[in-house]
């Protein structure tokens, strides 16, 4: 460890742990949503999802060898877009089945609302190592067909499960960034041009 | 020419002499004892319901010159039955291994092929050397939703079988329980144990992958466990420990996020501190040296020389047996 922890050295590891705290119970959220969401789609828990258009895949490979940016980088892409899919499940949530369902539509705002928080914290993040915080493109891919009702379930099916294993995937990406690098004191990759 | 021939337990089997015709007049030997001729068609050696100890060689000899003219390996055996298949990742993030077994022994050589796929990828699983049923995978991507599919087939001469598991990258966490378990007592402190443990040396990066622990405790007296989650560190101090009782403690561990629980770790027992009765320690030293030297009844003025039970009369006149001796013999010294 370094004699003297830089003050943004502190604040990282600050805005790590926060984010750690923060993905983990998005996470723990995310996996009751996922089984209410099964119970009351009727879906079977089971079902292969085939990877759907638009939604960020959590997989990756060699990634102990992603630089602090490339990881947090990632991480914001992938959120962002997780932040428009949810949106747009919300809101199919709300015509398909109105009030029915309320306690559904309440958990996925809700965790809608902790996607929209960690990508604010991403961003902080990335403010901090005084990279450019890439601009949304506008919206994105154009917007999917109209989905049977369906497809829509599976859709949201996939959506949920990436999300489940996105938040696992940032809580190592945070530990990995709030790990001190041995000569500088600055979190390894991140002092690295991409 | 020597041969193995494989046969299925209870089958009935018929081994011809090589090339001799059927009236030819042979001798057959199991492992060169003479089989007799009930046991015989012809030239044909017929057994029926063959079990495994009638595996062996069996040898057939032209009568007269007693040539050898067949030879084979019999070996009597079962094609296998459906194989138990397990795989678990103790090295997470570095990879997973399986291991493999067959639920009854088939008494003869079965080989084992493996297939693990990932989505539509074919992955290898390196073959272990020791042990023997067991490969191992190196991680290619992490985080996928993508299950693997493994599917492993063993073969022997008499059959085949097959079994498939299907698991996500997730769930096969398991890591190997914590090692180097200690538990100590606190001195002064007699409801106080400290243990601490060390992260299993086959978790590879505890540092980015934390292990949280779940430690179990209980008096070996009571049947009951206590019970402690503790989401990290490597060291716990029991504060509620019964007095004086000797202690059984275990530790579990798990990746602070994904799988499961390890296995409990070897157990360790340990009493909590306790204070030395100082009075007892004096009094028993003078008391074996005065009882081996004396021989007169004099008893030390500070020993107790009678327990409860031995008293005689009650009340203020209530006196223990042993002092009544002590009184009796000294009236008589000084009559």
């Amino acid at each position: 460890m370094a004699a003297a922890d830089s003050p943004s050295a502190a604040l990282r590891r600050d805005l790590c742990s926060r984010g750690i705290r923060l993905a983990g119970k998005m996470r723990a959220d995310v996996v009751d949503l996922l089984d209410a969401y099964v119970e009351q789609q009727g879906l079977d828990a089971s079902a292969s999802v085939a990877a759907v258009e638009g939604v960020p895949l959590a997989a990756v490979e060699r990634w102990d060898e992603q630089t602090g940016t490339q990881r947090l980088l990632e991480n914001l892409v992938a959120y962002r877009a997780f932040r428009a899919l949810l949106a747009q499940m919300l809101e199919e949530q709300r015509e398909q089945l109105g009030e029915a369902d309320a306690g559904l539509g309440r958990a996925l705002a809700a965790v809608l609302l902790q996607v929209s928080a960690f990508v604010y914290h991403l961003e902080e993040l990335l403010r901090l190592e005084s990279r450019g915080i890439p601009g949304e493109e506008g919206d994105g891919p154009p917007p999917p067909p109209r989905l049977s009702l369906f497809e829509q379930k599976l859709r949201g099916l996939g959506v949920l499960r990436e999300l489940a294993q996105w938040a696992v995937r940032s809580v190592r990406d945070l530990r990995q960034l709030a790990k001190p690098s041995p000569a500088t004191g600055a979190a390894p990759g991140l002092a690295e041009s991409p | 020419d020597s041969h193995i021939q494989y046969e299925r337990v209870g089958a009935d089997v018929t081994m011809k002499c090589g090339s001799m015709d059927w009236d030819a007049a042979v001798t057959w030997t199991a492992n060169g004892t003479d089989i007799d001729e009930s046991h015989l068609n012809g030239s044909y050696l017929i057994l029926k319901n063959v079990n495994l100890s009638q595996s062996g060689q069996y040898s057939c000899y032209e009568g007269s010159s007693w040539h050898l003219k067949y030879q084979t390996n019999l070996r009597v055996g079962m094609p296998p039955k459906e194989p138990v298949l397990m795989c678990r990742s103790n090295n997470y993030p570095k990879g997973f291994y399986c291991s493999w077994h067959l639920p009854t022994p088939t008494y003869i050589p079965n080989s084992f092929n493996i297939s693990v796929i990932h989505g539509t990828k074919d992955m290898v699983c390196e073959k272990d050397a020791i042990p023997k049923n067991r490969c191992h995978i190196r991680y290619i991507q992490l985080f996928s939703t993508v299950k693997y599919k493994v599917t492993l087939t063993v073969t022997n001469a008499l059959g085949k079988n097959f079994t498939t598991l299907t698991f996500d990258e997730f769930a096969i966490v398991k890591p190997d329980p914590p090692e180097s378990v200690v538990a100590k007592p606190v001195p002064n402190n007699p409801r106080r144990l400290e243990v601490s443990w060390q992260n299993p040396s086959s978790w590879p990066d505890p540092e980015s992958f934390p292990l949280k622990f779940f430690l179990r405790y209980r008096p070996l007296i009571l049947d009951q466990w206590q019970h402690v989650e503790l989401s990290d560190g490597t060291s716990h101090t029991i504060t509620d420990a019964y007095a004086g009782k000797e202690y059984i403690i275990q530790v579990a561990a798990k990746d602070s996020d994904i799988g499961t629980w390890s296995d409990w770790s070897v157990a360790v027992h340990a009493t909590p501190w306790t204070e030395e009765p100082k009075h007892l320690t004096t009094e028993a030293q003078i008391t074996e040296t005065t009882s081996a030297s004396t021989s007169s009844f004099m008893a030390p003025p500070t020993t107790k020389i009678c327990d409860k039970g031995a008293m005689v009369g009650s009340g203020a006149m209530a006196v223990c047996w042993t002092a009544g001796l002590v009184v009796a013999a000294y009236s008589v010294l000084f009559i």
